[in-house]
């Protein structure tokens, strides 16, 4: 199963850390000493207010991503639990942007410093990769002040699952001979 | 804070009036996010939707500028329904007759019209309020930023009195400071009417003390509010009387303060002004003299947090360029006017103040260093003193017959309300992302990625469609006494004919349009409330040049290189 990470409006406070955290997890801490315009800030989330909800936004990494099979270059795959977009295959084409039902894709200046061969800018789909391959997990999750986000692993889906059978089991005991 | 931030955790009821933790204080609101989850109640008081709002088992969504209101009507049920501490109110208070006497009239139905918050909601408050075991009530600038603020302090402390909310762990009131280290502003006396530790200057005892200690006359006489300067200049004909200097530090009023057109001309009037800070800001562009100073990671010192509490910061780097630490700075020029200061570190400053403060004395800095926090009052030196986590512990009071005092007073409306010209009431607010007026979040980066110039206005969605406008487009905002540009941002979380504005912004500083108007006791301006109206913008590719020119000039005007930016 893929993992994904979960908010918990009662907790979130809307306070933007995790955006911050994840341009930071992705550029670097470089981005802190340099000049605004030469790095790309591409939060990988975004934090969304309604009148009654404050929650960050990010990739669900769908076991049957619409993003990945509408890819017309193959420029998403699965890789460790993860849906990850492939920067250098990736062209732009803005397909998986909207077939997303999330909005948890946008497209960005790519931030390797790689350009067209015109030299102009490359503009690739930018969204939640879980941080693969940082040994903290997503900066996020480790940035939030009230700890409102949760890595959900097959485990916890399991172990939810099961709770939520035996409390049904107990409540339809209650009801027995109607 | 008669409390300590930790017990906010442990309250079983918060009582959030005009306090926006979320965004003025994070740290603050993890407590009260903490304390829901332990299963504390939640009643707050906000004409928005706050993120504690959000959260909350009731929200009294108030109309701006009416607190004394709904807090007499508080009051009113908490009396009428026999729900007050009797026992607390007889052994620990005086002036409950004359309290009930005012707060009678406002009963629930009473102040519906003048809060627009039901009286069913204004009951179930009252009654969770002064039902639970320990309630804590929090306040920030929504009380103190009013024309009539201090009296809803008073109105708010009664509440606490009259359910026996003092004295014990985990209850009480605290006024969340708006700014790190304003309570160690107002400790060490940086207010015109105390030395350090609130010792009087009209007591003659006292200033006999500090003129022993320091060996020069000192005035017995009440100095002039910050508030009052503009008055002191552009007002005062007697020469004597008359500000001709002013030397301002770690603060930017001409950003910061209410009326900005009026405190331009305010420090262009003034023969001499000395600007010091860490960064070049809006008032330094009228200053005469610029003194650069530290930033906090590069010396050492003393906070006071908002609950009292002493804390040691320590230099965390070398500071760069031609700099010096506030404390230097002002040793150099009192030793140049004439007082020699020989100071040579800040613990010997610290030791001399506390040798002149008795509630301050016990707060050493090797008791700081081993304690991490001492909230004071702190009078002895041995560790035994721990200092006060909470103060007036078994309803024991400052006043000098040790009770409490009750204090209603009548509701007074803002000084400058909605009219047909001025339809939409404007109310300065804090955002996550900057701090103060941006003198030193604007200079951050990663901040300035999030949220930049020219700032937002928070609109109802029913007033944007009123006036045509949509998410991001630029609108002309004006008052009375100026006007600006800004961007619009129609939220739900705000009711139709109030806006809501962040004071930090230099294009869309919304002190061009707010009242001088102030607090007659604290002096502080009606920040909180004022007239507006809006203009649509038609031709917004020209306003968005306008905007990016205006930056730019601000930004050379105050000699930040720009040249080198690409975009």
């Amino acid at each position: 199963m893929n993992y994904f990470v979960k908010g918990n409006p009662d907790l979130c406070i809307g306070c933007r850390t995790c955006m911050i955290g994840c341009v930071v997890a992705h550029e670097g801490e470089k981005i802190f000493q340099m000049n605004p315009w030469e790095y790309v800030f591409n939060p990988k989330l975004d934090i969304v207010k309604t009148a009654t909800i404050t929650i960050p936004v990010q990739c669900k990494h769908c076991e049957n991503p619409a993003c990945m099979n509408v890819c017309p270059v193959g420029a998403i795959e699965m890789i460790d639990n993860t849906v990850v977009v492939l920067h250098d295959k990736c062209i732009g084409c803005k397909t998986c942007m909207i077939a997303c039902p999330y909005g948890a894709i946008d497209m960005v200046v790519a931030s390797d410093g790689k350009k067209q061969l015109d030299n102009s800018d490359r503009i690739v789909a930018n969204k939640c990769d879980l941080c693969i391959g940082r040994e903290e997990g997503p900066a996020c999750i480790q940035v939030c002040p009230t700890a409102a986000l949760k890595l959900v692993t097959e485990e916890d889906v399991a172990v939810s699952v099961s709770n939520k059978r035996t409390a049904a089991a107990i409540s339809l005991s209650q009801v027995k001979g109607s | 804070m008669s409390m300590g931030v930790p017990e906010i955790e442990d309250a079983k009821l918060l009582f959030i009036f005009g306090y926006n933790g979320a965004d003025a204080h994070p740290i603050v609101a993890r407590r009260i996010v903490k304390a829901k989850q332990k299963g504390a109640k939640l009643i707050v008081t906000d004409p928005r939707i706050t993120e504690s709002a959000r959260i909350a088992d009731m929200h009294l969504q108030l109309k701006g500028g009416s607190n004394m209101a709904l807090i007499n009507a508080i009051g009113n049920v908490i009396i009428a329904e026999g729900l007050a501490d009797k026992k607390f109110v007889e052994d620990h208070t005086s002036g409950y007759e004359e309290y009930k006497a005012i707060v009678e009239k406002y009963t629930p139905e009473y102040a519906e019209p003048i809060c627009h918050v039901s009286p069913d909601l204004i009951r179930e408050a009252a009654r969770a309020y002064a039902k639970a075991e320990t309630s804590m009530i929090l306040y920030g600038m929504g009380v103190c930023q009013f024309a009539q603020a201090v009296d809803v302090v008073k109105g708010l402390a009664s509440l606490a009195l009259l359910t026996g909310n003092f004295g014990g762990p985990n209850m009480g009131i605290g006024p969340v400071r708006g700014q790190n280290n304003v309570q160690g502003a107002c400790d060490m006396g940086a207010l015109p009417n105390c030395y350090s530790g609130y010792q009087s200057v009209t007591d003659d005892a006292v200033r006999e003390k500090f003129e022993k200690a320091w060996g020069v006359p000192l005035s017995n006489k009440v100095g002039i509010p910050l508030t009052h300067v503009p008055h002191r200049v552009l007002e005062e004909k007697d020469e004597a009387k008359k500000i001709h200097a002013y030397y301002i530090f770690g603060e930017d009023p001409a950003q910061s303060d209410p009326d900005l057109a009026e405190i331009r001309e305010t420090l262009d009037k003034i023969d001499f002004v000395i600007m010091q800070d860490i960064f070049m800001n809006k008032t330094g562009l009228h200053a005469d003299v610029i003194l650069p100073s530290t930033s906090w990671g590069e010396h050492d010192g003393i906070y006071s947090c908002c609950d009292r509490g002493f804390q040691r910061i320590r230099k965390a780097i070398e500071p760069k360029g031609d700099v010096k630490t506030d404390w230097e700075i002002i040793s150099l020029i009192s030793t140049a006017m004439g007082y020699p200061m020989n100071y040579k570190n800040t613990q010997e400053i610290w030791d001399e103040m506390r040798s002149l403060t008795p509630s301050f004395y016990g707060a050493t800095y090797e008791k700081i260093e081993a304690l991490g926090s001492i909230q004071w009052p702190c009078r002895d030196e041995s560790m035994e003193d721990k200092g006060t986590p909470y103060l007036h512990k078994g309803g024991k009071f400052a006043h000098p017959d040790g009770r409490g005092k009750f204090f209603a007073s009548e509701w007074r409306p803002p000084c400058e309300v909605e009219s047909s010209e001025y339809p939409y009431s404007l109310s300065t607010v804090r955002e996550v992302g900057h701090y103060s007026v941006r003198t030193m979040t604007g200079n951050c980066r990663a901040l300035a990625n999030l949220e930049d110039e020219p700032g937002w206005i928070q609109m109802s969605p029913a007033d944007c469609e009123k006036l045509n406008v949509k998410e991001g487009d630029l609108i002309r905002v004006y008052s009375r006494r100026g006007s600006l540009i800004t961007r619009v941002m129609p939220t739900e979380r705000v009711k139709a004919g109030a806006t809501y504005m962040t004071y930090q912004w230099w294009i869309g500083a919304c002190n061009e349009l707010t009242t001088p108007y102030l607090d007659p006791i604290s002096n502080t301006p009606e920040s909180k409330y004022c007239a507006i109206n809006l203009e649509k913008i038609d031709d917004q590719a020209s306003a968005e040049q306008f905007v990016k020119d205006s930056y730019e000039s601000i930004r050379t005007n105050m000699g930040i290189d720009t040249a080198k930016k690409g975009v």
